[in-house]
This record gives C-alpha cells, sequence and structure tokens, in this order.
C-alpha cells in the first residue's frame, strides 16, 4: 500500500490537496482510503459528508473511495484489552469505577498513536492500494511520524525497567505494596501493542512505499516553514517526493485590478521555491473559482493538480542515509536538504550519531561495524551530511 | 488583567489579529502585553520586527514576547527531566527523556502560564494571547483534565508503591528506577501550575476568547465548532472576527462565486453565536508593521475599546431550578447525535463531537443519574434524577 502523508503550515490547503488527491486517485482506479490525522478534523467538512467513523471505522464515500477522520477512543477501544483490565482494577483500587476507555483518549499522544494505529491497519487490511493522510500542521506532523521511532525507544527501555523490577521485586512487593502491580501478561499486551507496531510502523514509514508532501502558498512564512519541515523530516529519514504549490492565481484571477501586485510577486515565489526544493517536483494547485468541496469537485481538482502523473506514485525517488566505507574509514550520508551548517550539530554517542538540526535531533543508530568507530569529521555537502569515521582499531587519527 | 486570547484554523489571520488587537487596546490608554504562544511564532513577523523569548517593547504600551516553551520546561521541571533520564540513563537514549516530556498540550499550557507572569508584574492592563491553531487549542484546554485522571488514578498509588518499594529496590540495587520526593514535588507544582492557568481561562469576568475566522465554508464549519468546544470547556467566546472580506472592488469576475459565498457564510455567521461580529476586508498587501495594525485594529473594532468585555457570557453553568440542579453549556449549531451526556461516578461524561470532558458533579449530584439531557435553542441542558 502506497502511504502519502500531506503537511504544511496552518489553512494551506492540506485537507483539500489531500482529499482532491483520494478523489483523483478512485478516480483513476486506486482503490483508496483518505484518513484525517488533524485532531482538529475538517476532512468531513472539505468532503461534505459526514466521516466521523463508527466504531473507527472508514466511510465509503465514492466508488474505491474511503474516509475516515481518526476518533482517538474508538479507535483505541479495541487494543487496550489486558492494559485496560489492568487499569480498571488500578482505577477501582482507587475507589473510580467506570470505564477507563474515555480517560485513556484523554491522555496526551493518545491521539497521533491513534492515527497511526489506523494507518496501520489499513495497510494490513490489504483493502487499499494508497492511503492519504491529511496531517495536523507542520509542528504536529513531525510529531505524529517520528512517534513510533521516539516512542518505541523510550518503551523499550521504560519495560525492561518495569518487567526487571515485576519480576524480581514483585513477589515480594505484592505484599508489601498497597496497590494490584501489573503482570507480566499486561506488559506482553503493551509489548504488542506498542512496541511491536510501533516498530511495524517505522518499517513501514521509513519505507520506499510511504511519502511526504509539503503543501505551501505564494507567501514567505509558509515557504520558510515548509523548507524548514523539509529538513527536519529528512533528519528522521522520511522522504518528500512533491511539493504542492496551492492557490496559485490562474489568469482570470490575476488580471483583477485590485489584485495587481500580487501575480508579479506569486511568480517570484514559485520560481524560488522550485529552486529551493529541486529535485522535488512543484505541482500547482490554482485557486480555485470557488470553494472546493464535495468527491466531484475535489476529483477535478485534483485532476487539474496532477496533469497526466498518477497521484499515487512516488513523485521523485529522495536520496537516502547511506552507511558506505572508503580509504580506511566509514561514511555516513545523510540528505538533509536546507540544512544551516550553523544549526547543525554532530555527535557520536554510544552506537548511536546524534545530529541535530535547529531545534531537532535524532539519534541515529549505528549499524554494529560502525558503533565502535570514532568521529573524525562532518561536513555539509551539496545537501547531503557527511560524517566520517575511523574504525576502533586504527584509532582517531 | 484582561486576557484576550486569540484563536481560529490555520492562517486565518490569528497572529495579525492579535497584533492589531494589542495596538488598538494601547490607543484606547491600556498597557498591553502581547504574548505568543503558537509554537510557529509569527508575532515579530506581523509587527515587522523581531521578537523573542524576552519581551520587548514594540510601539508605545504595546511590550511583545514569543515564549520559548522548551525552554520553559526545562526551568520548571528540570527534576522530572532528571529523573528520566536517569531512567533512561543510556547513552543517546537520554535524548529520548527531553521527548517524552513534551506532551501534546503540555507545550501550549507552559506557554500559557506565562500569562501568570505577565500577571505578576502588575505592570499591564490587559494581555492579548496569539494561539496556536485550533488542535492544539484544543489539546491545551483538555489537558487540566488528563492530567486529574493522572493524578486521581495513577498519581498516588506511584507514589505510595515508590515509598514501599524503595527500601527493596536499595537493596537490590535499582534505587534509581523510583523517583524520589522531589520528582513527586515537581509533579505537583505542575499540577498546580496548571491549575492555576485553567483558573485564569475560565474566569469569565477577565478571560475571553475572540475566534478569527474567514467567510469560507470550511473556515465557518470549523469556527462553529471551536465555539461548541470552547464553551464545553468553559471559556467564555464574547466576538467571532471575520478577516481578509472581498473589498467591493474585488468582488467582480473572477470573484464573483467567491463573493456569493462570502454572503451567504457571513449571513450564517450574523444567526449563528450571539456575540458581536466584527470584520476586517482583505488587505492589497500584508497588513505588516504598527501602523497597517493600527489602521486594521479601527477597521475591526471601531470606536469599541479592543480590550473590552464585547459580550458577557457564562457558557457553562449550573444553575437551580426549583429544587434542583441543572447544567446549562451554550452549544450553537451542535445538533442532538453530536452529544453524548453520562454520569460516572463523582463525574459527569460529556462528548460534543469529538471533544470530551469530565466535569466534577456537584456534591449533591453525586450518584444520581442523567434524566434528561436535550438541546433548547443552543444550549445543552442536563437535568438528573
Ligand atoms: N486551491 C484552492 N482553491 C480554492 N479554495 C481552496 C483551495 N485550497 C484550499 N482552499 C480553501 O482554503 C481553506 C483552507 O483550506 P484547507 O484545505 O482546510 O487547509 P488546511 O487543511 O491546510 O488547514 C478552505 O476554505 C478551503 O476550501
Ligand atoms: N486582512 C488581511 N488582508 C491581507 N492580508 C492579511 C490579512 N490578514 C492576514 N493577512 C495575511 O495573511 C497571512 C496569514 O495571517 P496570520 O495572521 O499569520 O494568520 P494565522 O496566525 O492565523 O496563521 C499573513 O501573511 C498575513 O499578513
Ligand atoms: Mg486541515
Ligand atoms: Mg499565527
Amino acid at each position: 500500500m502506497r502511504l502519502v502523508f500531506y503537511t504544511g503550515k496552518g489553512g494551506v490547503g492540506k485537507t483539500t490537496t489531500a482529499a482532491a488527491t483520494a478523489a483523483h486517485a478512485a478516480a483513476r482506479g486506486h482503490r483508496t482510503l483518505v484518513v484525517s490525522a488533524d485532531p482538529a478534523h475538517s476532512l468531513g467538512d472539505v468532503l461534505g459528508v459526514a466521516v466521523g467513523g463508527e466504531a473507527g471505522r472508514p466511510t465509503e464515500v465514492a466508488p474505491r473511495l474511503a474516509a475516515l477522520e481518526v476518533d482517538a477512543r474508538a479507535t483505541l477501544d479495541p487494543h487496550w484489552g489486558r492494559i485496560r483490565d489492568y487499569l480498571v482494577e488500578l482505577f477501582r483500587h482507587q475507589g473510580i469505577e467506570g470505564v477507563v476507555a474515555d480517560e485513556l483518549a484523554l491522555l496526551p499522544g493518545a491521539e497521533e498513536i491513534a492515527a497511526l494505529l489506523a494507518v496501520e491497519e489499513a495497510a494490513r487490511s490489504r483493502r487499499y492500494d494508497v492511503c492519504v493522510v491529511d496531517c495536523a500542521p507542520t509542528g504536529s506532523t513531525l510529531r505524529l511520524v517520528t512517534l513510533p521511532e521516539v516512542a518505541s525507544r523510550a518503551l523499550r527501555l521504560l519495560l525492561r525497567v518495569q518487567r526487571a523490577v515485576a519480576t524480581v521485586v514483585s513477589p515480594v512487593a505484592r505484599v508489601v505494596v498497597p496497590v494490584p502491580l501489573p503482570g507480566p501478561e499486561v506488559f506482553r499486551d503493551v509489548d504488542q501493542l506498542l512496541y511491536e507496531r510501533l516498530a511495524k510502523l517505522r518499517e513501514l514509514l521509513l519505507g520506499d512505499a510511504t511519502s511526504v508532501r509539503i503543501v505551501v502558498t505564494p507567501e514567505r512564512m509558509v515557504i520558510d516553514e515548509a523548507l524548514r519541515a523539509h529538513t527536519d523530516l529528512a533528519l528522521f529519514e522520511l522522504g518528500c517526493d512533491a511539493v504542492v504549490m496551492n492557490r496559485l492565481f490562474p489568469p482570470a484571477a490575476a488580471a483583477e485590478a485590485f489584485f495587481e501586485g500580487w501575480s508579479r510577486w506569486q511568480e517570484e515565489r514559485l520560481a524560488e521555491v522550485e529552486a529551493s526544493f529541486a529535485p522535488l517536483p512543484v505541482l500547482r494547485a490554482s485557486l480555485a473559482d470557488d470553494e472546493v468541496i464535495g468527491v466531484e469537485a475535489l476529483a477535478a481538482h485534483g485532476a487539474r493538480t496532477f496533469g497526466d502523473a498518477d497521484p499515487a506514485a512516488r513523485l521523485c525517488a529522495a536520496p537516502r542515509l547511506r552507511f558506505g566505507r572508503g580509504k580506511g574509514e566509514y561514511r555516513v550520508e545523510l540528505p538533509l536538504p536546507h540544512a544551516r551548517k550553523d544549526a547543525l550539530d554532530v555527535a557520536k554517542v554510544d552506537d548511536a550519531l546524534v545530529v541535530r538540526t535547529g531545534n531537532r535531533r535524532r539519534a541515529i543508530p549505528l549499524p554494529r561495524k560502525l558503533a565502535a568507530a570514532t568521529l573524525v569529521g562532518a561536513k555539509l555537502d551539496a545537501g547531503t551530511l557527511v560524517v566520517r569515521l575511523a574504525p576502533a582499531a586504527s584509532g582517531a587519527r | 488583567m484582561r486576557v484576550v486570547l486569540l484563536t481560529g484554523k490555520g492562517g486565518v489571520g490569528k497572529t495579525t489579529m492579535s497584533a492589531a488587537t494589542a495596538i488598538g487596546a494601547a490607543a484606547h490608554g491600556h498597557r498591553v502585553f502581547l504574548l505568543s504562544t503558537d509554537p510557529a511564532h509569527s508575532v515579530g513577523d506581523a509587527l515587522g520586527r523581531p521578537v523573542g523569548a524576552r519581551p520587548v517593547e514594540v510601539a508605545p504600551s504595546v511590550v511583545a514576547q514569543e515564549v520559548a516553551v522548551l525552554d520553559e520546561i526545562e526551568r520548571s521541571w528540570s527534576e522530572i527531566q532528571d529523573w528520566l533520564r536517569g531512567l533512561l540513563r543510556e547513552g543517546a537514549d537520554e535524548l529520548v527523556a527531553e521527548e517524552i516530556l513534551v506532551f501534546p498540550g503540555l507545550e501550549e499550557l507552559v506557554a500559557l502560564r506565562a500569562i501568570r507572569e505577565v500577571e505578576a508584574l502588575g505592570e499591564f492592563d490587559v494581555c492579548v494571547v496569539d494561539c496556536a491553531p485550533t488542535g492544539s487549542t484544543l489539546r491545551m484546554l483538555r489537558f487540566p483534565d488528563a492530567l486529574a485522571v493522572f493524578m486521581g488514578g495513577v498519581f498516588d498509588l506511584e507514589r505510595r508503591a515508590a515509598r514501599a518499594l524503595k527500601p527493596i529496590l536499595e537493596t537490590v540495587g535499582l534505587r534509581g528506577l523510583v523517583p524520589g520526593d522531589e520528582v513527586f514535588a515537581a509533579f505537583e507544582r505542575l499540577v498546580s501550575d496548571v491549575d492555576d492557568v485553567r483558573q485564569i481561562l475560565l474566569d469569565g469576568d477577565r478571560t475571553t476568547a475572540r475566534l478569527v475566522t474567514n467567510a469560507a465554508r470550511v473556515v465557518v464549519d470549523e469556527t462553529r465548532r471551536s465555539f461548541a468546544y470552547l464553551s464545553l470547556y468553559g471559556v467564555a467566546t464574547d466576538a467571532v472576527l471575520v478577516n481578509r472580506l472581498l473589498p467591493s472592488a474585488a468582488q467582480g469576475g473572477f470573484f464573483a462565486r467567491w463573493a456569493a459565498r462570502e454572503h451567504e457564510e457571513l449571513a450564517a455567521l450574523e444567526a449563528g453565536f450571539g456575540v458581536p461580529l466584527l470584520r476586517a476586508e482583505l488587505r492589497a498587501g500584508e497588513p505588516i508593521g504598527v501602523e497597517a495594525l493600527a489602521a486594521l485594529a479601527r477597521e475591526v473594532y471601531g470606536a469599541r475599546d479592543p480590550a473590552a468585555i464585547l459580550q458577557r457570557g457564562r457558557p457553562l453553568r449550573w444553575r437551580r431550578v426549583g429544587a434542583t440542579t441543572r447544567l446549562e453549556i451554550d452549544l450553537p449549531h451542535v445538533s442532538k447525535e453530536e452529544v453524548e451526556v453520562a454520569a460516572r461516578g463523582e463525574d459527569l461524561h460529556l462528548r460534543v463531537r469529538d471533544a470530551r470532558r469530565a466535569i466534577a458533579l456537584p456534591a449533591s449530584l453525586v450518584g444520581r443519574s442523567v434524566q434528561s439531557a436535550r438541546l433548547e435553542r443552543d444550549v445543552l441542558v442536563v437535568t438528573f434524577a
């Protein structure tokens, strides 16, 4: 299943573009699912039908087109299993009765987890050829797509610790501690729900079948945010395959006297975006003469935007993280478009390479051979971070 | 100190309107603090001059600040972070400790905590807050509930467990696992901070929200829901600001259908909320800088004082009618199917579309079941058996 995320600054047209992509893909014959992962859902508004999802299930809105606004409670409900039983017991112990699922859905992060689970479920069901995800604005998108990595690292450690405590200590603790302690089956479920699933999701997100598209409008601030997002996504190995320039004034609009200046500077912005994002294709989506609402209008808008291109195809193959060797040293090459040298930091911590750009940071796990190597140098070379490592035996030179 | 929160869908003009509101309030003689809590800060862009984490005077009687959320979290809850770091002390995994502390929702709340600090200064009459888009704002409003759940259900247990477990863990050399009292104290501080912010948000005598919108269907749909959600969380909305209306010179030709749509949506908005509807036209260029913003404020507010409470309301109220107590919530544009109400234990669980909330029942109603929940002219009325 192809997985396409749409991100961008608030209001640029993410939902419209995601829905148009999906409607057009369905019209071209792909079995398509469009998912809203923005807690402020507006997918239903744009499609012109309610897609709240009975029990978290997608709604059929046209031939081959299903849509879903993810509801954290409905999606998480069937997954809790024994974790939920344990929490019910825990809460009851505190004198709190009643269904816990409601409370759990209130917890931070529940929405992201629910959205990702919905996507993973779609992939596993094999019912769809393509899944289009309408994300929350840029910052939250990053939190969404990096969640599997961050959460699984955190969980793995917490689980190890907790399990050690539970097995070593709990026979004693059960007597001493006035609290129901989770048994091993609870950990198994946490493992199952979060860790294994998250690992699968991570694979899915970093694989070739997934790409991110950034929606922009011809405005300075919007473009600046898009450039930062492109760098941040690359840091986490999430490949972008296109930029959509939305709300371009068609000639008839630009001809209006009031908007005289606009067409000139939007040409400038367009040229700028094409130059800075190259080699990514920049798709042009015009401002329609009315709001684009309803499947039919969306499919037509999608057809205009994509022209002959298949909206479900990978529109550009982004370069990937590479580990290589040459002249007695190892090289790690991480594509980091638009990264600035003064906002870049590289360090080796244990068996990981820690890279910071701006205020994002990632610990990239190194393959075993490189894990013991020492950092010799790092430089930015035409949008790629090249890190040199010396093998452990020869030491740093 | 008055607090005016501006929120709305992304790109509608929240930042522009926040800056204009601040400058307009200063023109009415108020000492104004303009606070940006949107992690994607752009107050500086609207003012056409840099604004940062330190308050800076941007116009006569207007001081502006963009809250640096990560620094705030680090500064306030370093104990919690240290403990997590210790727990995850395995080299690079230390990074994770920082990441998991930045819960969605917490970010925005931490930013809002800055309101308290502004108030403590005692130098300002009004604080205008440029909030994050609707989604994040909702999370922020919900966060105190989530935290209450955590504190009520898990926290006390953890503390008791920690105290009991500590001696055992010490004997097996796993002492660092159990959070110390300083960590629990830090958690408690977090809770009390969050509670303070909540008090400010819910105090309709000083705090009101203004919803910024555009006259387009998709944007108005979201505005309607936001209005209902704000009500559900007890935040009073005192005006709706419709921005980017096509000026008459731009309503023909290509834009004829857009103009027609605007008329339709404006009519719906007018019929809609029972709060003043203020308007601003689309400008030929971006309204950037103090002068342009001052002009925009005059257009939006006319002779009104932007710092005034433009409409008084208590969107969520317990009322005694005869011998019974009932709950009323203003929920315009919400249909019956979109509402769910159930009493559970000490709480009343409410759902309005995808927003959920648990409200503590007054002591006299604990244990009673919901007798009826009806929508009467845009007001949800819940009565108890
Ligand atoms: N190409 C377009 N032509 C006409 N209207 C558009 C176009 N793209 C977006 N819109 C309108 O702009 C507003 C914001 O779009 P939306 O897709 O909701 O943005 P986002 O999801 O990024 O917040 C909506 O009213 C939408 O109908
Ligand atoms: N009335 C208006 N006329 C013209 N441009 C406007 C108007 N209001 C806002 N803008 C411009 O629209 C863009 C988005 O506005 P902004 O205030 O940043 O929105 P938000 O904070 O809701 O994302 C900015 O470039 C801003 O200058
Ligand atoms: Mg959207
Ligand atoms: Mg803004």
